[in-house]
C-alpha cells in the first residue's frame, strides 16, 4: 500500500509544483490548474465587481448547441490598477478567452494566471490578469 | 576658582559614569525597552501590497511549517474546512473565502489572517496611534501609540486590543484580546482567545515593508512559533472600495450557477449547475 502510495505523493506534489502561487480570493482546487482550456465565443455580459469580475460568454459547442460559459477574473480593484475598467468588455464583443475549467466539467473558467486573457480575435488583450 | 572647577570635573565624571554603569545592571531594563518610545522613529506611511514572489506557502499562510500544536490546537485545525493549503477543500465553508454559497464571506479575517488577503493596506501615523486600513472589505486596526496598557480583561474582539511603540527602526505592535473565531492563516492553522501576538515592523529600503511576527498561543501549540510577510509600496495607489455586498452577487453566479463547486460528474458529462441557495 505504502509503495504504490508514494509515486502518488510524487505526483500531487509535481502538480502543486508546477500550478504556482495565485493571489486569488479563493483556492483553486476546484479547477484544472496545470492545463489552460481556450473559448472562442460572444460575451454577454460583463460585471466589474469584487471580489473577483465575471465574464459571460455564449460560445457554439460541437454540435452546434449553445453553451452558456462563465469566467471570472482578477478584483475590479487588482483589474482597475492594471488599466481596466467596466469598458473593458461589452457585450456581443467577439473574444477568446484562455483559462483554466472546472475540475468537475462545468462550464466555468477561472483567469487568474500569467497566461489567462480575454482577447479579440486578433489577439489584442482585452482583459489581462494583473497582480 | 577656576583651580577647585577643574578639580571637581574628574569626580563629576566619576559620579556619572557609575550612575550609566547602575542604570545599565538594573534588572528588568533591557536597552531595547529602554530606547521604546511613542513617537514615530520610522516612516512607515503608505499603501503598502504584499510581495512574497513565488514562494507558494505564502499564498495561504507565514511560514512554511506546520508548527506543533497542543491536542486542543490539532482538533481545530483537522475540524477546519480551508479552501487553500496543504487541507484545502472544494466545499470550504471558510467564512472569509467560501467556495460554497451557502456564506457570502463578509465576517472580519482577523490579524494577522488580515495581512495574507490579496488586498493591499496603508499604514496612517497619527500622534498617538497607528492606523491600518484595510481594503480587504474596509476593515481598520487601530493601534495605540501613546504609552497605554493593553485592558486587564479586554472584550474580545476580531481585531484584537493592539498597542505599539518605536524601537530604532523598528514598530513594535503587542496585540491580545482577541476571540477565537478566525484562523491564523488561510490554511487553517487555528488560535484561540489567548492568542498574543508581536509584531516587528521594518523598513529594510525605502519601498519595502517587513513585518516578522511571533504567534504565541499556549492554548493551541505547545511552543511561540515566528512567521512574516514582505510588501513593496506602492506609490500611487489609493485605498480602493471593497463592499462585501458585492460577494453576494459573485457567490450567487460564479459559485452557485457557475457550478464549478459541485460534485464532480463522470467524465465527458457536463455538471449541471447547483441548486441556488435561497
Amino acid at each position: 500500500m505504502k509503495a504504490k502510495l508514494l509515486p502518488l505523493l510524487g505526483v500531487v506534489f509535481g502538480l502543486l509544483m508546477v500550478s504556482g502561487p495565485l493571489s486569488a480570493h479563493h483556492g483553486t482546487g476546484a479547477f484544472e490548474m496545470e492545463k489552460l482550456t481556450t473559448l472562442k465565443g460572444t460575451v454577454t455580459k460583463f460585471e466589474f465587481i469584487n471580489p473577483h469580475a465575471l465574464i459571460y460568454i455564449d460560445v457554439v459547442g460541437d454540435k452546434g448547441d449553445l453553451e452558456h460559459w462563465i469566467a471570472e477574473s482578477n478584483s475590479n480593484n487588482h483589474l482597475h490598477r492594471g488599466g481596466y475598467d467596466k469598458n473593458s468588455l461589452k457585450p456581443g464583443d467577439q473574444v477568446i478567452v484562455t483559462g483554466h475549467r472546472a475540475k468537475n466539467g462545468a462550464y466555468s473558467l477561472e483567469l487568474q494566471c500569467k497566461e489567462c486573457s480575454v482577447t479579440d480575435l486578433q489577439g489584442k488583450v482585452l482583459l489581462g490578469y494583473y497582480v | 576658582m577656576r583651580n577647585r572647577l577643574m578639580g571637581s570635573i574628574p569626580a563629576l565624571a566619576a559620579v556619572l559614569i557609575f550612575a550609566l554603569l547602575l542604570r545599565a545592571q538594573t534588572p528588568g531594563q533591557p536597552d531595547a525597552a529602554k530606547a521604546r518610545t511613542g513617537a514615530p522613529t520610522v516612516d512607515l506611511s503608505g499603501v503598502w501590497e504584499g510581495n512574497m514572489g513565488d514562494i507558494r506557502w505564502a499564498t495561504y499562510s507565514f511560514a512554511p511549517e506546520i508548527p506543533p500544536m497542543t491536542p486542543w490546537g490539532k482538533q481545530r485545525y483537522l475540524a477546519a474546512k480551508p479552501s487553500y493549503g496543504p487541507r484545502a477543500v472544494n466545499d470550504s465553508t471558510d467564512y472569509v473565502n467560501p467556495t460554497t454559497g451557502k456564506d457570502v464571506g463578509c465576517l472580519p479575517p482577523g490579524v494577522p489572517r488580515i495581512y495574507i488577503q490579496p488586498f493591499v493596506f496603508e499604514i496612517v501615523q497619527t500622534p498617538g496611534r497607528v492606523i491600518e486600513l484595510f481594503e480587504f472589505d474596509h476593515h481598520i486596526r487601530q493601534i495605540f501609540t501613546d504609552g497605554r496598557q493593553h485592558p486587564k480583561d479586554p472584550d474580545l474582539t476580531w481585531m484584537g486590543d493592539a498597542i505599539g511603540w518605536y524601537e530604532g527602526d523598528t514598530f513594535v505592535v503587542d496585540t491580545i484580546g482577541f476571540n477565537d473565531k478566525t484562523w491564523i492563516d488561510r490554511a487553517g492553522l487555528p488560535h484561540s482567545d489567548q492568542l498574543h501576538l508581536i509584531e516587528r515592523i521594518r523598513r529594510p529600503s525605502s519601498d519595502a515593508l517587513e513585518i516578522k511576527m511571533t504567534i504565541d498561543d499556549p492554548k493551541a501549540y505547545t511552543k511561540a512559533w515566528s512567521g512574516y510577510r514582505n510588501f513593496k509600496l506602492r506609490p500611487t495607489w489609493n485605498i480602493e472600495e471593497f463592499i462585501c455586498a458585492d460577494n453576494a452577487d459573485y457567490n450567487e453566479e460564479f459559485i452557485n450557477k457557475g457550478g464549478a463547486y459541485s460534485s464532480p460528474k463522470p467524465s465527458g458529462q457536463h455538471a449541471k449547475p447547483a441548486t441556488p441557495n435561497t
